[in-house]
């Protein structure tokens, strides 16, 4: 050995090694020269050891020294490698654009639809409210039986709460739109009156000032109202001396306080009454407010529920006739308030749900044909030498990079669904200001990393239960055909599934918005403006000033050359639907002395069913005849004479306005026409009975209303002279101006919501499952090209083969066409509710989906079929 | 006569600019050049060369010697001997600058 050769050892001794045997061959050095000049072996070593010094004390400094060097030598070059690997994966992911592309776009779909969807979810669901111990807080109605229910009349609530265990506090409450008229001017906005333990219940308190004292919840009390405060910052500019302010509705209010910021229950609400001033009724059938309640702790909702029905038991043997109560009903205010979005939402959720599984499905076929497409990279590297960690950890780092750039685009297509949602999104999801939630990006993200990961990793796994050897002599051929050929068939059968029932669910809901379309709402929505308002009672005190308010403002309105026709009504179609019951000639009234008609009340114009369209169908419209003084009419629509007058001409008959109608003058109305249908309710919704009288003979209703006018051009155009023409005649009523369109297009939000996000689902999810076919078949083929250049050399035409090809392909697909349909006519009948006039096991919607499937995935497995039987056999043979 | 604090680095970096050298032959060159004239406990020597090493001045390798022995060699890196020439350069106008100050006299009083 030459001296100067390096020893094996040289790469790296462990440090104590090191530093022992550097220091013993400095001592032994030493005591050799010292030896040379003659002193005797004892005293050489003696000397060597004295003049070295601290010999335990420089071996630990040594050794400290080499380990921190060591350390951060080994530091800096894992962070090289892993930059070298970066770049590496970079590299390999951009020399193949579209499988990166696909997966990535895979991802981020997967990744994006579910962030999104599950922060509405969360948002919407799932959050608590904002109120103190929201989950105590608990909505109550009364049963009338048949499913229906109805608000607990005062009286009732007052002996409910008197008599109850199960509570802390109750409450009822009422809110409208209504104008109120500020120092600043009139405002229309929402006034609720509230019963004296209101806010107790809440447990709220006034951020400034004070709440209405118990004396002051009393009829003849001073008025006091409180305020929201957003209402004071709007309204007063934030002032501390609020205090001088008064508002004027019925009559004036003194402002005591100001409520903490974000308190706005029911929503939207600026201003609180105290209820009690109006002076309540004892009637035990007048269901005009709504009832709220905090449990008690200990308490729950099903034991509140228990105790309320025997205690409305017990009050229904005392007050009966005047009763018409069976049972209450108790549920959390969270449940009650999400009555409506609830199913969309969940239906979306699970959509969503089912879009990430198609997600993760075709990632992994993605990136398992890929893996197996480099089994032989692999091999070769194993064999010549690399460590298995080496090769793992380039595997993990391609998948990581793939996967992080999966979830930026994620990140940016939940952004992009978010800005969609409060587009699309009913206004009661009230999803104006959304945040994607953090949690479930980390979720969904993880989601995705890991199916990347794991399946990013399967080449390396797979070469090391064989030999490297034995991987390259199949020459990167699939070894194990059975096993192999059941994966992919598991995963080609997994993706159709999960797309024909997302493609079914959505069908169906398209083929439901399509029949809603198709409804005729029974009156015009083009070139009709309307204006909501409300005519503040301080200034129309009296039925003769409503009338001649709503005369002068629809003289005013015609007098526009841009109107055609105006009419008003108090209720239009598609808001709410107040009803009352009326007595008919002839005809016993019900044990209570009520009916046994019961309809919707609408007062209305000269016109109505004119600017409208609604035909009249029998007798006539109201007209100059109908008038205070003359007798008193009334126009009732085809819904009603089925219902009440099927066997008798109603025209000359009359029917008997009961309480809770206006009982002035006379309440026997002659029916003097009969008016077409309209879907009131939405156009979902069956039609029911209505009754209309005129404005002319019965205006004491008609302190809120809707002004309909029919434009002659843009409606645009239309709204800022109108409005200037109405301010003119009534410079306190501020109308809220809609057209008829938006209106009906409103109506329909939830379901154009629900149905376009999951169209989209489904789309995107059909998208997936082409992909991913169009992929396994391209791999499996380009596998099986040798076999099949000896088929073709054999002389099979290539239309067999790609026959034979695309064969194998389309019989899984078929095998997940009839799993996933299968799937499907379980999962929509969870979406029944949401369907309309069509049936959950609709044949065309599932006829439609099978179809569109099966296209696509004949298009996707016929591309990559016949580039196989196209090669030249020649060649695909002997290229290996 | 002790050895002013980091003087040890330059006098390793100098050895070793003479060539590769293992632990005991640098401290047998100083010993002889300096001709005991700088007490340095042979001990310091180790600590300092492996920080020089840490630092990237040096760098180490085992071999064997003439004498059959295996020993730790040491070899002046690129960044070492630009390190070596800065030290020394800064050394050179020190001990000019001291001299200067030690021997030179004054013409006239310095008030």
């Amino acid at each position: 050995m030459r001296p100067d050769e390096e020893l094996p050892l040289s790469r790296e001794l462990p440090v104590d090694e090191d530093v022992r045997r550097e220091l013993e061959h400095h001592l032994a050095e030493r005591e050799r020269e010292l030896l040379e000049g003659g002193l005797s072996p004892e005293a050489a070593r003696a000397e060597a050891r004295r003049t070295f010094g601290n010999l335990d004390g420089v071996n630990a400094e040594c050794r400290t020294i080499t380990r921190r060097a060591r350390r951060s030598v080994r530091w800096s070059r894992s962070v090289d490698a892993l930059a070298q690997d970066l770049v590496l994966a970079w590299r390999l992911l951009s020399k193949t654009p579209a499988y990166t592309t696909a997966a990535v776009l895979t991802l981020a779909l997967g990744i994006g639809a579910n962030a999104a969807i599950f922060s509405v979810v969360n948002r919407t669901l799932l959050q608590p409210l904002p109120y103190d111990r929201p989950d105590e807080l608990v909505d109550i109605v009364q049963e009338s039986g048949q499913g229906w229910w109805s608000y607990v009349p005062w009286a009732n609530m007052l002996d409910l709460r008197a008599q109850s265990r199960s509570f802390d506090g109750m409450a009822s409450y009422t809110s409208g739109f209504t104008t109120v008229l500020t120092e600043p001017g009139p405002v229309a906005t929402r006034v609720a009156s509230v019963s004296q333990d209101y806010f107790a219940t809440f447990h709220v308190a006034a951020a400034r000032g004070r709440l209405p004292a118990p004396e002051e919840h009393r009829v003849g009390a001073l008025p006091v109202a409180v305020i929201s405060h957003d209402f004071w910052i709007r309204q007063f500019n934030g002032a501390s001396d609020f205090a001088r302010q008064r508002i004027r509705t019925d009559r004036e209010y003194q402002v005591i306080g100001v409520l903490p910021e974000g308190f706005a229950f029911p929503e939207g609400t600026d201003i609180w009454l105290p209820i009690e001033l109006f002076g309540m009724t004892t009637s035990r059938t007048a269901h005009n407010e709504a009832t709220i309640a905090r449990l008690r702790p200990g308490a729950t909702v099903a034991s509140a529920d228990r105790e309320l029905d025997d205690l409305t038991a017990r009050l229904a043997s005392l007050h009966a006739p005047d009763f018409d109560a069976l049972g209450a009903r108790v549920q959390t205010l969270q449940s009650r308030l999400t009555t409506t979005s609830r199913s969309p939402l969940y239906l979306l959720l699970g959509a969503s749900a089912l879009l990430l599984l198609t997600a993760c499905t075709n990632l992994a076929s993605t990136i398992l044909a890929r893996g197996m497409a480099r089994q032989q990279e692999v091999a070769v590297r194993l064999a010549i030498g690399a460590g298995r960690l080496r090769i793992i950890r380039q595997l993990v780092t391609e998948s990581l990079l793939l996967a992080g750039l999966g979830c930026l685009a994620g990140l940016g297509i939940a952004y992009a669904l978010l800005g969609v949602f409060t587009q699309l999104a009913p206004a009661s999801l009230r999803l104006t200001t959304m945040e994607l939630d953090g949690w479930v990006l980390l979720f969904t993200g993880l989601t995705g990393v890991t199916t990347t990961v794991l399946i990013g990793l399967f080449p390396a796994l797979r070469t090391s239960d064989a030999s490297p050897g034995m991987v390259m002599r199949q020459g990167g051929r699939t070894g194990r055909g059975r096993s192999e050929q059941r994966i992919w068939g598991g995963l080609v059968v997994a993706e159709v599934a999960l797309a024909v029932t997302l493609l079914c669910g959505s069908l169906l809901l398209i083929r439901s918005f399509g029949q809603v379309l198709e409804v005729d709402p029974g009156f015009r929505t083009d070139s009709i403006l309307t204006a909501e308002m409300d005519l503040p009672t301080a200034v129309y005190a009296d039925d003769t000033k409503l009338r001649q308010g709503w005369i002068r403002m629809l003289e005013a309105a015609r007098t526009r050359p841009e109107v055609a026709r105006a009419a008003m009504i108090t209720v239009l179609p598609l808001t709410y639907n107040p009803s009352g019951s009326f007595g008919i000639e002839g005809v016993p009234t019900g044990p209570a002395g009520y009916g046994p008609g019961n309809g919707g009340y609408r007062m209305i114009s000269e016109g109505y069913f004119d600017v409208m369209g609604i035909p009249v169908r029998r007798g006539r419209d109201f007209d100059r005849r109908d008038v205070t003084g003359a007798p008193a009419t009334v126009i009732v629509n085809e819904a009603l004479v089925q219902k009440y007058f099927s066997d008798r001409d109603p025209l000359g008959l009359r029917i008997q306005l009961q309480s809770g109608m206006d009982q002035q003058g006379d309440n026997w109305l002659t029916i003097v026409g009969i008016v077409g249908d309209v879907h009131h309710n939405g156009l979902t919704r069956p039609v029911t009975p209505e009754y209309f009288v005129p404005l002319q003979q019965r205006p004491s209703r008609g302190s809120s209303g809707f002004l309909v006018v029919r434009a002659r051009g843009q409606l645009d155009a239309l709204v800022d002279p109108l409005r200037a023409a109405l301010r003119a005649v009534a410079p306190d009523v501020v109308p809220d101006f809609a057209s008829m369109d938006s209106r009906l297009q409103g109506s329909m939000t939830d379901r154009r919501f629900t149905m376009v996000i999951l169209s989209a689902f489904a789309v995107v999810s059909l998208l997936l499952a082409g992909v991913g076919i169009y992929g396994v078949v391209s791999y499996t083929a380009a596998q099986r090209s040798r076999e099949m250049g000896i088929r073709l050399a054999l002389g099979a035409t290539p239309v067999e083969v790609r026959a034979m090809v695309q064969g194998h392909a389309l019989r899984q697909v078929a095998l997940g066409l009839l799993i996933g349909s299968l799937g499907a006519l379980f999962a929509t009948r969870l979406m029944r509710s949401l369907l309309y006039e069509v049936q959950v096991e609709d044949p065309q919607s599932f006829a439609l989906a099978i179809g569109l499937l099966f296209a696509a995935a004949w298009i996707a497995s016929f591309l990559p079929a016949r580039r196989a039987a196209r090669l030249d056999p020649m060649v695909t043979i002997r290229s290996e | 006569m002790p050895l002013f604090k980091g003087t040890l680095d330059v006098i390793i970096l100098r050895t070793l600019s003479w060539g590769p050298a293992h632990g005991y032959a640098i401290s047998r060159w100083i010993r002889q050049t300096t001709q005991d004239e700088l007490t340095i406990e042979e001990g310091a020597l180790y600590p300092a060369l492996r920080r020089l090493e840490e630092r990237g001045w040096v760098e180490a390798t085992w071999k064997t010697t003439e004498s059959g022995r295996d020993a730790k060699v040491y070899r002046l890196t690129g960044p070492g001997r630009a390190q070596l020439r800065a030290e020394l350069s800064t050394w050179t106008r020190y001990v000019r600058a001291m001299k200067r100050v030690l021997e030179t006299e004054p013409s006239e009083a310095l008030t």
